[in-house]
């Protein structure tokens, strides 16, 4: 039937003079099956990389771009002035960059240490066979992970209330600690965001964790008793190593997570985005769209980009270590 | 074949999806659209379908938002270059950061404003035109003509009249504010604020010069620095509470009663005390605020020149910021009218609110109307204002050195006033 069709339809009635006469020949040529094939295929995956291009490549390349230029955003494209490494220069010189990238790495290492190493011993307390009502614990460790950030940071933020009636601070004073200002001092604001980060990514990690730990095959410890193994010797010979890639993993994603730290930060500091708790996405995001600076912004954007590449390169070098 | 057809169906169904369609319906029906857009509770919706009413040729598509947002999709819109509205309603603190983008917006001049010039006052006009005086982005709506809100039963108990008029002669400069706060203290132990930047800001608002002068330049060494020393002898001494202004605590503090006075308080702060305090009518009240008052908030409706509209947008503008429609919009939505006529309106100087006590509310905020000085603000009035309310917040809760506050808040305004 098709064929028939193509061959009434492809026939010509008329050829241009000159020209030789084989358009079944061309027709046929491009449509073959294997390109159709092809062709299908690319319109498949076509709705991912369009919607990839629009919102993540061309942001991407136009935050670069714009890392050279001088930019409020208000006169349109024509109004972006080149400026060279200037902004560079603003943000490399700029105290408050510094501080802002320090506190994040502080933040990185109370919420994300921590919550690796208890997400390890709570993923090793839920796959041993003592516990009962497995799947109840593990469904309410993971619990935290489906709430909003931001319904979190707000909650967290009543809890760590500066004043007096905060809960932590009557805590606080029922042991007779003085109340902790949570919001404006140094350590208070780093301690409570990282409350907030562990609280909510613990329960991701613990049941990483756990699937590793589900893969190890269980004649591997068996073989290990029988030659005498203690408990100790199991978990170092045994358990790290065979969920090391799963812990390369955890360290990846919440160190690339950690530098991107924004929410918590922006809701519980609210407007003023204080130096004691700034950091390096809430600094660029104030540049951007409080101060309109959108050239400094994209240039302190594409340094936390190479610090990111940097930081994951060591992770990938000492991840490679843990369990030799 | 039928594959073929099939690919072509489903790549057109795909790039539909992704690009969002941007065609505006166009004049439907022979009618002129115009988009309008405003944030807050204006409640000009209604007067929205009574001017289309009276105007069946003109269709107004009323998109009410909350006011960050607002603002944000009107500066990205008009950064691209399409789909900003017909007329926007643009906030005070906002409205210098778009008049430098001046291009994107009709000259209302052009438009006939300076015929209705006249209706509004001289310093809310001045707010909306440029430096220059040639250019006319927007027409006034409400105002925030500031005011001193206080507990009467903070003051009773202090010694202090309850009455408007004889308090505002009591507390008449501010060196008789900071007396009151001495007896306040001492007579109730409770602070006369509990916000140290409405304390500071009242005092700023008063200031002929604030943050910038025409060319932009930081003078607040000259300008404001004196508010803040006052401001932080306070807070040194004990007299003011440490909460940050729209903090749920703030909020709270309202109904309270733990402080006696909230300096500087605009018309709109009404609703915001009776939403914060609902139980608390009869306890609050309102006079004049020491040494004149200044202002705080008020709206302006511009025409984006992207607008195909212009003529019909100016005429619907005109007709909802006229003062008998301003009037209306005062007893509805509380907005506080810019247009002076209304100020001789007998009913409206009528107007008393029980919760504040029977005050004659509308008198006290159109006699601090008339006394609001012209203030040139500058684009970069809001990073300013953020880094000294940090400071004044460090010396209230850290208890942090006034002087060394102020040099780190000057330093960091520097650092990003050079970015701009």
């Amino acid at each position: 039937m098709e064929q028939a069709n193509k061959a009434i339809h492809t026939e010509p009635d008329w050829t241009p003079p000159g020209k030789p006469n084989r358009p079944n020949k061309t027709r046929k040529s491009f449509f073959t099956e294997k390109r159709k094939e092809a062709l299908s295929g690319y319109l498949y995956v076509s709705p991912f990389f369009i919607l990839f291009m629009v919102f993540g490549l061309f942001p991407i390349l136009f935050s670069f771009y714009l890392g050279f230029q001088q930019w409020n955003g208000i006169g349109g494209f024509g109004s972006m002035e080149f400026i060279g490494l200037q902004n560079f220069k603003w943000i490399l010189t700029d105290p408050i960059f510094w501080k802002s990238l320090l506190n994040t790495l502080i933040i990185w290492v109370l919420g994300t240490i921590p919550q690796l190493i208890i997400g390890i011993i709570l993923a090793y307390a839920l796959n041993s066979v003592l516990i009962k009502m497995k799947t109840f614990f593990r469904v309410s460790i993971f619990l935290p992970y489906v709430t909003s950030t931001v319904a979190v940071a707000i909650v967290f933020g009543i809890i760590f209330n500066s004043q007096e009636f905060g809960l932590i601070n009557v805590i606080f004073g029922i042991f007779g600690f003085d109340p902790v200002s949570w919001e404006t001092s140094e350590w208070g604001v780093k301690i409570a965001i990282s409350t907030m980060v562990f609280w909510r990514w613990i329960g991701y990690n613990t049941i990483i964790y756990l699937a590793g730990l589900q893969g190890i095959p269980k004649e591997l410890y068996e073989a290990a008793e029988i030659d005498g193994a203690t408990v100790k010797q199991k978990i170092q010979f045994i358990t790290i190593p065979m969920i090391r890639p799963i812990i390369i993993l955890t360290v990846f994603t919440s160190t690339i997570g950690a530098l991107q730290l924004f929410t918590e930060p922006m809701i519980f500091l609210g407007r003023g985005a204080r130096e004691e708790g700034i950091t390096v996405v809430l600094y660029l995001y104030r540049e951007a769209f409080s101060n309109l600076a959108f050239g400094p912004a994209s240039a302190a954007a594409i340094i936390l980009f190479i610090i990111i590449m940097i930081l994951t390169s060591i992770n990938v070098f000492v991840a490679n270590r843990i369990g030799k | 074949m039928k594959k073929w057809l099939m690919f072509v169906v489903f790549s057109a169904l795909i790039v539909t999806l992704v690009a969002c369609s941007n065609d505006e319906a166009g004049d439907s029906d022979g009618k002129v659209e115009l988009d309008f857009w405003v944030f807050g509770s204006t409640g000009y919706d209604v007067l929205v379908e009574e001017y289309m009413e009276e105007h069946p040729d003109v269709k107004i598509n009323f998109n009410e938002g909350e006011m960050e947002d607002m603002h944000n999709n009107l500066f990205t819109s008009l950064s691209a270059g399409s789909g900003a509205p017909d007329i926007a309603q643009i906030e005070i603190s906002e409205i210098t950061k778009f008049m430098q983008a001046q291009d994107q917006f009709y000259n209302l001049n052009d438009y006939g404003a300076e015929d209705v010039e006249a209706n509004f006052l001289d310093w809310k006009w001045a707010q909306a035109r440029s430096v220059d005086d040639s250019f006319q982005i927007g027409l006034p709506t409400d105002i925030g003509p500031t005011t001193l809100f206080y507990r009467t039963d903070v003051m009773e108990e202090a010694g202090f009249p309850t009455d408007p008029e004889e308090l505002a002669a009591e507390i008449d400069t501010w060196d008789a504010y900071y007396e009151a706060a001495l007896t306040i203290m001492e007579k109730t132990g409770k602070p006369i604020t509990d916000s140290p930047e409405m304390l500071f800001n009242a005092i700023r608002d008063q200031q002929e010069q604030q943050y910038f002068n025409e060319d932009d330049e930081l003078i607040i060494e000259d300008t404001v620095k004196a508010s803040y020393d006052f401001a932080t002898k306070m807070i040194q001494e004990g007299l003011v509470g440490k909460n940050e202004l729209w903090s749920p605590e703030w909020g709270n503090g309202m109904a309270e009663g733990s402080y006696a006075t909230m300096p500087g308080s605009p018309a709109w702060m009404i609703a915001n005390v009776k939403g914060n305090a609902p139980d608390a009518g009869g306890k609050w009240s309102l006079t004049t605020i020491p040494e004149g008052a200044g202002n705080w908030g008020g709206s302006f409706l511009t025409i984006p020149k992207e607008s195909e509209h212009p003529e019909e947008a100016f005429e619907f503008i005109s007709w909802l910021t006229s003062p008998e429609i301003q009037l209306r919009s005062f007893h509805n939505n509380g907005l506080f009218p810019s247009t002076p006529d209304v100020y001789e309106d007998e009913e409206f100087l009528a107007t008393s609110d029980e919760y504040f006590n029977g005050a004659e509310t509308a008198k006290i905020f159109a006699e601090a109307a008339q006394s609001v000085k012209t203030v040139y603000m500058g684009v970069n009035y809001a990073i300013v204002n953020n880094e000294l309310a940090t400071a004044l917040m460090n010396v209230a809760i850290e208890g942090a050195d006034p002087q060394e506050e102020w040099d780190a808040a000057v330093e960091r305004i520097n650092t990003q006033l050079e970015r701009q």
